[in-house]
């Protein structure tokens, strides 16, 4: 769409290259031209200052002035008229040619008299005759009566002198003539010199101008073109805009879509599995539960990552126990770690506090979790560290985590791409390993959102470090309110379920059949809204304790349908409406909020949240957490549980507790050996469950610690030591 | 202090006053030394034959101005000193609109007589403090005051300073 030619590489044009000669010429020739002026000015401060005799003229004088004194002298020697008055007049002519004689030798003339020599010499002669007459005309100005013979000589010695000053007078006037066309020369030739200078000046000016105008109109000429391309790219870019708003849309439906069917598939499974079972069709449906497991959370991972790319990556910011979080993440991978043979710790630096940490615990987790699968999914026989250090990011004071593992180890030259979606360490690790390669994608994004970084160091062969930094923010508040979102499924098990009158609002069959059959599980009364308007009818025909509520159903959708369920008022007004469905982005969130609901689950839901929701919709006792007892306090409560339902009784209780126990530690076992730890961990839920009801608290710790460790048969005999010595203490 | 002067000493102040009429009625001194200025036309006072002559003495006695100045007749900076031309003017109650002076050589350069009058223009008689023989351009030069404004320096006042100045006729 772009073509090569539309780009041209920024190089010296000729148009410009010219310019660059001309502007150089331009100004040489000012620099002439400035000379030129100086040498002018120079001239004219010549004329200006120094004052010129006119030698021609001066000489003409001397020449004349000569011709006077011989006739004063002529009038002397030879008339013999020795008046004073002549005499007078002799010796005055005299002085006046000394006195020329002498301006010619001094003063300054037009031309150089001086330099000139044959008029220098000229005017020594004349000098010369003048002077040697002196102590005659000295004399006769005193009076002095002086031989007529010295008056005769004089006379004939003078006599030579016309000859040298006409001679003088000619020669000069021809140097000055000469000097005269010189300068008239020399005048023509500054002329011309201005003249030439003046006329390269014009046509460089000239040069320049046409050469700008080239300039000027191949800039326009770029600019119009610069102009199209931008505005081909925008079209390219609209383009790319739609194609990738509709790949959005795309991977938005087909989430949804698939999500619906796998909504079934887990919830049928966890259903089956609820069942007693023949341990082969048992191992096959648990296989089913773990692969639709993986697969949603592949489809999670995909489509969050849909969601990063189009920056519609939500974070929020709440006071957090970073410790709890991490402990939590690292029970959820221990089971798949297990499986490899590997080992988990957590390593908690001694100085680290991880408590009232602003920062979004969902993300926090997903981040860990994703880096710990990822870690346990490369490590086999080796061991997986999570290790927590306050340090020192770029923003100040941070909290580091670093997941270690010993596993095949990634080579450096591959380290930088990791980072970067649908990118896998080589092309043989995804085949070896599956992965969408999206999730250190989601976890950097995830981790910059959050104000952080992340990063890897790896040696092949000897392991991997995936580290990343949060910045630490403190908060005032506690942050115990976190520990209610961070309570994991089985933990509320053991309460004690209310009945309730629920409405399910749900469209598919299936997921209809799923969570009846849940909720008939847990002892609920359901009832089947197929749309929205059937749940409105339905709310006005009969009062419910609970809605469950789909959101995108036929006919009306669960938003409008809780709209109106809460215009009519009364107790439909108040009755919890709980919002399921498989599109969980916070825009949803904010939807259901506005239409009055009161809480909001993604799909699936499982067995433990519909659990919760029934708990939390009655009201009626505190659910979460299981309160504590102390041994004391054990001794207190199973009093009253013995006063209530009468020694016997209790006691059969107990009984029925062991010999359930015997079985689910014997099913424990079982589980472990076949290396199946989600369902060793749900016994062990099970167990502790039921140890907290017949007040057996100290056991129901035991199991709690047996499961952050993850099972082993190591625990399990200690289990049965445990049991047995309990057993003992009934008995006795 | 009038009323106790002594007759006689009214009388010596009443003579001296006739007198110094009388000499002014009479014109100006004759001169007693050589003759270097005759100054003749439109002029009120003289002292032979309806020309006014005057000796160096005379000139002497007359109001002038010493000034060194740069000219282009004369090496460096050279004093010249002698009497003001309105001052001579003023001695032979000359009246007129220019001044012919002339040299000794005849040269003749007519100076406008406001030039005479309106600047401190001279009638040089010393260079460099010693009387100017005719050799030296003297006995009378008629010099410009080069020195007050320089703008007086160029040719139109070159051409009028002349030198081996014999005679001035006001016009």
């Amino acid at each position: 769409m772009i073509g090569r030619a539309d780009i041209k590489p920024h190089r010296l044009g000729p148009v410009s290259r010219m310019t660059m000669l001309l502007q150089i010429s331009v100004v040489f020739l000012v620099i002439g031209l400035f000379y030129l002026l100086v040498d002018i000015s120079h001239r004219y401060s010549i004329l200006q200052n120094g004052f010129r005799e006119n030698a021609v003229w001066s000489i003409y004088q001397l020449d004349r002035e000569s011709r006077k004194f011989l006739e004063a002298l002529h009038r002397l020697a030879e008339d013999h008229d020795l008046s004073p008055a002549s005499t007078r007049a002799a010796v005055t002519r005299y002085d006046i040619v000394y006195s020329r004689i002498k301006t010619v030798e001094q003063g300054r003339f037009d031309i150089n008299v001086r330099a000139d020599t044959d008029i220098a010499k000229g005017v020594m002669a004349i000098k010369a005759l003048i002077l040697e007459n002196q102590p005659l005309f000295d004399q006769l100005s005193t009076g002095t009566r002086v031989p007529d013979e010295s008056l005769a000589r004089a006379k004939r010695n003078l006599d030579g002198l016309l000859c040298l000053t006409e001679e003088l007078l000619t020669y000069t006037n021809n140097a000055a003539s000469v000097y005269r066309s010189d300068t008239r020369a020399d005048l023509s030739s500054l002329e011309m010199r201005s003249a030439v200078l003046i006329g390269l000046l014009v046509v460089c000016v000239g040069c320049l101008v046409y050469s700008l105008r080239r300039q000027l109109k191949s800039m326009q000429e770029a600019g119009t073109r610069l102009e199209a391309m931008a505005d081909r790219l925008n079209a390219a870019y609209l383009d790319a805009e739609a194609g990738n708003r509709a790949k959005s849309q795309f991977m938005a439906t087909m989430g949804h879509e698939v999500r619906t069917p796998l909504n079934a598939i887990l919830g049928t499974a966890e259903l089956l599995q609820l069942a007693t079972l023949p341990p082969s069709i048992a191992s096959g449906v648990g296989t089913i539960r773990r692969s639709g497991e993986a697969l949603l959370e592949i489809i999670n991972e995909v489509l969050d990552f849909a969601k990063i790319e189009h920056g519609n990556l939500v974070t929020e910011t709440r006071a957090v126990d970073v410790k709890e979080v991490a402990a939590a993440a690292m029970e959820m991978i221990r089971g798949r770690a297990v499986e490899n043979g590997n080992e988990v710790t957590l390593d908690i630096d001694p100085t680290f506090s991880g408590e009232n940490v602003m920062t979004d615990p969902t993300r926090l987790r997903q981040v860990l979790l994703n880096l710990m699968s990822n870690a346990a999914k490369f490590t086999s026989d080796g061991v997986i560290t999570l290790r927590l250090y306050d340090t020192k990011g770029p923003g100040g004071s941070a909290i580091r985590f670093d997941v270690r593992d010993t596993g095949i180890g990634i080579d450096p030259a591959n380290l930088g791409r990791l980072f970067q979606p649908f990118t896998q360490g080589d092309a043989s690790i995804s085949r070896r390993f599956g992965g969408t390669g999206l999730g250190l994608a989601i976890c950097k994004q995830v981790v910059e959102r959050m104000g952080g970084r992340i990063g890897a160091e790896s040696r092949p062969g000897e392991g991997s470090t995936f580290w990343f930094e949060i910045p630490r923010i403190a908060c005032s508040e506690n942050a115990g309110a976190t520990e209610n979102d961070l309570m994991e499924d089985g933990e509320v098990m053991s309460a004690p379920v209310p009945k309730l009158n629920v409405l399910l609002v749900e469209d598919n069959k299936i997921n209809q059949e799923v969570a009846t059959g849940l909720l008939r599980h847990l002892g609920q009364t359901v009832t089947i809204a197929a749309d929205g308007l059937q749940a409105v009818s339905q709310v006005q025909a009969q009062s419910f304790d609970l809605i469950l509520m789909d959101m995108q159903m036929p006919v009306l959708d669960g938003i409008e349908a809780a709209k109106r369920i809460r215009a009519l008022g009364g107790r439909c007004a108040t009755v919890p409406i709980v919002a399921m469905t498989a599109n969980a982005s916070d825009h949803d969130r904010q939807l259901c909020e506005d239409a009055g609901m009161d809480d909001f689950r993604s799909k699936p839901v499982s067995l433990s949240q519909l659990q919760e929701l029934i708990c939390s919709a009655t009201e009626a006792q505190a659910v979460l957490p299981v309160p504590r007892i102390e041994e004391g306090d054990f001794q207190q409560r199973s009093e009253e549980l013995v006063s209530v339902l009468g020694k016997h009784d209790f006691i059969d209780l107990l009984r029925h507790f062991f010999s359930d126990a015997d079985g689910l530690v014997a099913e424990l076992s079982n589980a472990i050996a076949r290396g199946d730890f989600g369902a060793a961990d749900r016994l062990l839920h099970s167990l502790r469950g039921a140890a907290t009801s017949v007040c057996l608290q100290q056991l129901a710790d035991q199991v709690q610690a047996m499961r952050e460790r993850g099972p082993s048969d190591q625990g399990v005999s200690q289990l049965r030591d445990e049991l047995a010595a309990r057993r003992q203490r009934l008995a006795a | 202090m009038l009323r106790k002067s002594s007759p006689l000493l009214a009388w010596a102040g009443l003579f001296l006053f006739f007198l110094f009429s009388v000499s002014e009625a009479f014109g100006l001194d004759r001169p007693t030394g050589d003759v270097i200025l005759t100054v003749t036309g439109n002029v009120s006072q003289t002292n032979a034959n309806g020309r006014a002559e005057f000796d160096l003495a005379m000139l002497e006695k007359l109001k002038g101005r010493t000034a060194t100045m740069q000219t282009p007749w004369t090496e460096g900076q050279s004093q010249f000193s002698g009497p003001l031309l309105r001052e001579i003017l003023a001695a032979v109650g000359a009246t007129g609109q220019t001044l012919k002076i002339r040299a000794l050589n005849d040269y003749v350069a007519y100076v406008p007589y406001s030039d005479g009058i309106e600047l401190q223009t001279i009638l040089a008689t010393h260079l460099n403090g010693s009387p100017m023989s005719v050799r030296d351009k003297g006995p009378l030069f008629l010099i410009y005051p080069f020195d007050l404004d320089p703008s007086l320096y160029n040719e139109k006042y070159f051409s009028r300073s002349v030198w081996q100045i014999s005679e001035i006729e006001v016009r």
